[in-house]
């Protein structure tokens, strides 16, 4: 059945107002999901309109495609429907910071940076540091399973959600977990949704337990002829009782983006591996002299990076691919997940990949932590199609070899049409298909761009 | 009483000697830590993942219930087969199968015991965080199913976020392996799911977990006082200086008693209450933290704070800790934990009340607990012979919980729902809430034959209501 989209337009105009609602092509065309232009965008301003837009679609069987910071719309498969996409950006409330309990409610449209800034006047912060942190929402942070270089010593969302609401895809409102650091009430819901990409329903509200804020930081970046080295320093690192909050690998190809923009003289061909420290001034100035330490003695050169220094660079670190020259070429970012120890080898193929293929790239691992990232720059004409899927599909292979995976975290669609962003479900697809038919029966939450189809 | 065949067919599976069906020995499986009581059919001891697949895949065919069994120390009620039905003794699947030290990985069959894996890292320089009290007697498999916190648990989480992958029998029977050595798996967080579901979306066979390097130091003190309101006022002081200590344990005059009477570790008889802090990680900082906590604690009024100066010392104050639920059984032959768990500004006034809880149904109620965590367990103590007091015992439970959602906290923080708190449920859940949770257990268990009539009200009434 097509949804009549114009009569769902003057049902969602009640809703919300006018003003919010919008049609295509003029209003939606900016929230295309692999090409496809929505019907409608509607712009609720409460999670309580989140929740009657939500059931006014599934009345009218229109598929829904919920918007964050629109950062990762990239990710997942080309999605079956898209008649109606949902920006969260008017959920931007605080609703409770509990300073005093080191924890934080607000709705899913809040961006990190803004909520950071929040915190940080009361010298307390979220220790999820994903690229973007100026656009990215809680919301979407949460639903994409956001993550960034200090996930090595914090971890990641499913670290730091203590509860949340969510509107299932019939309207009806939830909430999970709570706001206590320890919630073993039924079942942990959370974890449901962390990473669902809004194929269960649609978060509106996140309560997030917080850390102090560090008194110092500082970082220390090595320099080092060859990768064996420099991958030599992270094992060794690995075995050592240093607790470094990051400890980021790069290729030749991301130390030359990044060089000039951190003050730095690169030989050509060097390979980086960036360390991020965090604590008291005794622990941080103690690593400072230990990981330069670590670096000399693996022939490679070190710089400290003072206090301030360190959180500029950081945040250009984990912006790396953004410094990519993209048009007219078009980018494919790979994140491979493997075993921590299997980094340094899938970290090796990633760049050989590019390579062999000519492709201009850029490799950077979060090394402690087993996620390689691996953005390539393919077309307009350079390199066909079917020679850099089947390039991702060895790639994948390997990572899959190695009890890991492979997933497309952004690339165009018709490349979509050919690599599965998420490779063949595994054990456990059962279940999840059955979870889907529980919470989204008639499939109207992104149908089709989570794994498998769902 | 199930049907002779099933027990023909779990003979086959695990061998004769391996299942258990005579009066006396299903008994001795009608019990755990909690206080009701229900009479399994069958007890099948079960040596492999294949074993306790096929032991399902038999359930499955005669529709009968299961429950996993791991060390039996469950404080909810979890491992009582409340619908009968065959309880499988996971017990003897207890080796480590691999410790993985350049990924970070252990890989462990369920039925290992928690201090156990902790005793094998330990030489070669690593550590499973987690540690609930019970950890001599409780299952790494039991832990999974309960998402068991710990006294570590303020700084490092718990269970759920140091398990990283699971081979799981569903309960149909069918063997997944969900999760793994690597983070970040496509798809749903399954492991996620599973863990703290309570047996109730099937069985775990194996478990990957995170190990960590050993801290490079360790200082753990002993801050006494004369008012529970200065302790505790102490814990939310330490947390707002910006510190983040590994542990901050409380026990209140009554569990000192009892726990210097049963194990001599030096405790004051005449105080008030006791902190136990522990800081760990880079040496560097320990001395000057150390100094930090002392001066706040002494700030808060603490008569004395003691520093361990030796393992021997620091091995002492966690012996006092770890048996403290032991030792209170000196004083009653039994007691009811409570688990709930408050933002932690909300101690002091919590403890109050539950002063006047144990004031109004006159009853015992000594208090050990998690303070960094805001997880307390009163116990509430009683004789069972008496079913007046026990009467008594589970309105005041009640009543603390309640206490403890309306000031924004929850029903359990580590002990699970279980028998126990499933009417509680509704203390912090809707009616929506409630069935988004039996839809993923219809997920996982549509013929509900795991461990059945836990956590939430009957999935039926559940969409009755609906």
């Amino acid at each position: 059945m097509q949804p009549d989209l114009a009569g769902l337009r003057g049902q969602l105009e009640k809703m919300v107002g006018a003003e919010h609602v919008g049609a295509a092509p003029t209003a939606t065309v900016k929230f295309r999901v692999d090409g496809i232009v929505p019907g409608l965008v509607v712009r609720p301003g409460t999670q309580d309109e989140v929740s009657k837009v939500l059931a006014a679609c599934a009345a009218a069987n229109a598929a829904v495609i919920p918007w964050g910071g629109g950062t990762v719309m990239g990710l997942g498969n080309r999605p079956r429907r898209a008649d109606v996409v949902m920006p969260l950006d008017r959920l931007d409330r605080i609703v409770e910071f509990d300073a005093a309990n080191l924890c934080v409610t607000l709705e899913a449209g809040v961006k990190l940076a803004a909520l950071q800034t929040t915190l940080a006047q009361k010298k307390e912060i979220l220790p999820l540091d994903p690229p973007a942190d100026t656009k990215v929402t809680a919301g979407g942070l949460v639903a994409a399973n956001l993550s960034g270089p200090s996930r090595l010593l914090y971890g990641t969302a499913r670290d730091w959600v203590l509860g949340m609401r969510v509107a299932l895809p019939d309207g009806e409102r939830i909430h999970c977990g709570g706001k206590v650091i320890k919630n073993v009430s039924g079942y942990d819901m959370n974890k449901l949704f962390i990473g669902s990409l809004g194929t269960l329903g649609i978060i509106t509200e996140v309560t997030f337990k917080l850390l102090p804020l560090p008194a110092m930081r500082a970082g220390v970046v090595g320099l080092f002829p060859d990768l064996a080295q420099a991958t030599g320093v992270v094992s060794k690192t690995l075995e050592s009782v240093l607790l470094p909050e990051a400890l980021d690998l790069l290729d030749p190809d991301a130390v030359t983006l990044l060089a000039p923009r951190l003050g730095l003289e690169a030989p050509a061909g060097a390979y980086g591996l960036a360390v991020a420290l965090a604590g008291s001034p005794e622990t941080v100035e103690r690593q400072v002299r230990d990981f330069s330490a670590l670096f000399r003695d693996a022939r490679g050169r070190a710089t400290p990076l003072p206090d301030g220094r360190s959180v500029l660079a950081w945040d250009t670190i984990r912006n790396v691919f953004g410094l990519l020259p993209v048009p007219p070429a078009v980018r494919v970012l790979c994140k491979l997940a493997v075993p921590i120890g299997r980094t340094g080898e899938l970290f090796a193929s990633a760049g050989a990949l590019g390579r062999r293929h000519g492709l201009h790239a850029a490799v950077a691992a979060h090394a402690g932590s087993g996620i390689v990232w691996a953005c390539y720059l393919v077309g307009p004409k350079a390199i066909p199609e079917a020679v850099v899927a089947d390039a991702l599909e060895g790639l994948r292979r390997e990572a899959e070899g190695a009890e890991g995976s492979l997933v497309l975290q952004d690339a165009p669609a018709s490349l979509k049409a050919r690599v599965d962003t998420w490779g063949k479900p595994g054990d456990g697809f059962g279940v999840m298909q059955r979870l889907k038919a529980e919470f989204d029966p008639r499939g109207l939450c992104n149908p089709g761009r989570f794994l498998g189809g769902l | 009483m199930i049907a002779k065949p099933l027990v023909d067919d779990l003979r086959q599976i695990v061998g004769k000697a391996n299942v258990l069906d005579s009066a006396v020995d299903l008994q001795l499986y009608q019990y755990d830590a909690y206080l009701e009581e229900r009479r399994p059919d069958a007890v099948v001891f079960v040596h492999s993942t294949d074993e306790v697949a096929g032991v399902v895949r038999a359930c499955n065919k005669y529709d009968v219930p299961f429950v996993p069994r791991g060390g039996g120390t469950n404080l909810s009620g979890g491992t009582i087969p409340f619908k009968g039905g065959v309880v499988l003794e996971m017990i003897r699947m207890n080796r480590i199968l691999e410790v993985d030290r350049p990924n970070l990985r252990a890989r462990v069959q369920p039925g290992l015991f928690n201090l156990e894996l902790g005793t094998a890292l330990a030489p070669l320089g690593y550590q499973y965080l987690p540690d609930p009290a019970s950890q001599k007697a409780a299952t790494l498999g039991g832990n999974v199913a309960e998402n068991s916190g710990g006294p570590h648990c303020f700084k490092y989480g718990v269970t759920t976020n140091h398990v990283l992958g699971l081979t799981v029998v569903l309960p149909d029977g069918d063997v997944a392996k969900i999760g793994g050595k690597a983070l970040d798996t496509p798809g749903y967080d399954l492991t996620g799911v599973f863990v703290g579901s309570e047996g109730t979306l099937g069985i775990c066979t194996e478990v990957v977990v995170r190990i960590l390097r050993l801290a490079e130091g360790v200082k753990t003190m002993l801050a006494i006082y004369d008012s529970i309101e200065e302790g505790s006022e102490t814990v939310s002081a330490i947390v707002a200086a910006g510190m983040v200590p590994a542990t901050l344990e409380m026990m209140d005059q009554l569990v000192i008693k009892a726990v210097e009477e049963s194990i001599h570790c030096g405790l004051p008889l005449d105080c008030a209450t006791v902190l136990i802090i522990e800081v760990d990680g880079l040496k560097d900082d320990l001395e000057a933290q150390v100094q930090a906590i002392e001066d706040l604690c002494k700030a808060h009024g603490a008569r004395e704070v003691r520093v361990a100066k030796d393992e021997a010392e620091r091995a002492m104050l966690w012996a006092g800790r770890r048996g403290a639920f032991g030792a209170v059984a000196r004083i009653t032959p039994s007691y009811l934990v409570c688990d709930g768990t408050v933002p932690r500004t909300a101690l002091p006034k919590v403890l109050r009340k539950v002063a006047e809880v144990s004031k109004k149904y006159n009853l015992m109620i000594p208090n050990v607990f998690h303070a960094g965590d805001g997880n307390l367990h009163p116990l509430i103590l009683f004789d069972w012979r008496d079913a007046d007091q026990k009467a008594r015992v589970m309105k005041a439970g009640m009543e603390i919980l309640q206490l403890c959602v309306e000031m924004g906290g929850t029903i359990s923080g580590e002990h699970g729902v279980g028998l126990e708190k499933i009417d509680a449920m509704r203390l912090v859940f809707t009616e929506a809430d409630i069935r988004s949770q039996v839809r993923v257990k219809q997920a996982f268990d549509p013929k509900n034959l795991a461990n059945p009539g836990k956590m939430f009200p009957l999935p039926e009434e559940v969409r009755r209501a609906a």
